[in-house]
């Protein structure tokens, strides 16, 4: 079960993109509660509190008890909108859960003993294919993690969600494969990262004309056909 | 260096680049990325020398993912043409950054090595970058 998160929030009346605006101005970053079979409601959080909160991970995977003038709010964090240059949360969707609830939540997937897998000393690199898992569970036992060890794993093996313990009432979202979650991949050799070179020189082969650029930079300079064009100009 | 197998026009017109990122700004394949934070054109040999200092300084372990794609060609006239008589010969291949872009992500080498690679890297692309990891 993960740790639970606190937050103190106060309630926005004004919805919309100017509204909006003008919290994050006061330092504050706008949110929504919804669900619960009641209506939604537009609360604001203190933009430090939220971001230190954000930063420490696996936010939409903790329950969060929301403090809104003295009533306490459980809920789970949804979705977090995240400004693309500077990573600063923009927006948080909440949603009213009770212990009962059956909730869809990503589960972040950790490895440990890489000193243990003769696969990594070799040279092999983990390739984690999926770093969060969907599982669909109540919402009083979300797990906080799931660990897999890598020991004893080789170069070109790999863990599939049926190789993690789960625990009770924890299924995966997909259950109609057994999906891969991470492999052991060979190290990136020299010949490997050759090969786009060797693809756009084989380009203009197959009939590409428009490679060419990328094969010879310089191709036009001694292009005669384009100073034939340019003569009439000098005239 | 990346160029497209092939294309369904020759050349391409200048564009300007507008706006912020729309997809591909967060983390996906590995721990740390390299973040575009200006916007730019950045063309097949920059990504190139950058992919080179990233794993030559990674000493080849880990992994490298490179998410942008010179796919735009770039014309030129030749040196001391007069202007008109239609668009310059196709020279480069180029790639249009918006700010917030991920452009090259690495896993599998310890986070301060994969900082000096990015470090490294960033030295030789053309936009002001920064420097992002996954969440722990």
């Amino acid at each position: 079960m993960s740790e639970t998160t606190s937050l103190v929030a106060e309630v926005r009346e004004r919805g919309g993109k100017g509204a909006a605006r003008a919290t994050r101005r006061e330092d504050k970053i706008p949110a929504v509660i919804y669900g619960g079979k009641e209506e939604p409601l537009m609360v604001a959080l203190d933009r430090n509190a939220l971001t230190l909160t954000v930063n420490k991970g696996n936010f939409t995977s903790k329950l969060c008890t929301l403090d809104i003038k003295g009533k306490q709010h459980q809920v789970l964090p949804r979705d977090v909108q995240i400004h693309p240059v500077t990573d600063a949360p923009v927006h948080v969707d909440f949603l009213r859960v009770t212990a009962g609830t059956q909730i869809s939540v990503m589960v972040p997937m950790v490895f440990t003993d890489h000193e243990a897998s003769p696969g990594l000393k070799k040279g092999g690199v983990l390739n984690v294919v999926r770093h969060e898992v969907e599982f669909i569970c109540r919402a009083d036992s979300i797990p906080e993690k799931f660990t897999k060890s890598l020991a004893g794993l080789e170069i070109g093996d790999s863990i599939h969600i049926s190789h993690i313990d789960l625990p009770d009432g924890v299924h995966p979202a997909i259950r109609n494969r057994d999906f891969t979650i991470a492999t052991i991949a060979p190290p990136t050799t020299q010949e490997e990262v050759a090969r786009p070179v060797a693809a756009a020189e084989a380009a203009p082969a197959a009939g590409a004309a428009v490679a060419a650029p990328g094969a010879a930079p310089g191709a036009a300079k001694a292009a005669p056909g384009a100073a034939k064009k340019a003569e009439p100009a000098k005239k | 260096m990346l160029s497209p197998k092939r294309t369904k026009y020759r050349k391409a017109h200048k564009g300007r680049i507008h706006g912020l990122a729309k997809g591909g700004t967060t983390l996906n394949f590995g721990s740390f990325g390299l973040k575009a934070v200006t916007p730019g054109r950045v063309n097949a040999r920059e990504i190139e020398a950058a992919r080179r200092a990233i794993t030559r300084h990674m000493k080849r372990a880990g992994r490298v993912w490179i998410r942008i794609f010179p796919d735009v060609p770039v014309s030129r006239k030749p040196a001391e043409v007069r202007m008109g008589s239609g668009k310059g010969a196709p020279e480069f291949w180029m790639c249009r950054v918006k700010p917030g872009r991920i452009m090259f992500e690495v896993d599998g080498v310890p986070a301060n090595v994969a900082k000096e690679a990015f470090e490294l890297g960033a030295a030789k692309l053309s936009v002001q970058t920064r420097i992002v990891a996954r969440a722990a």
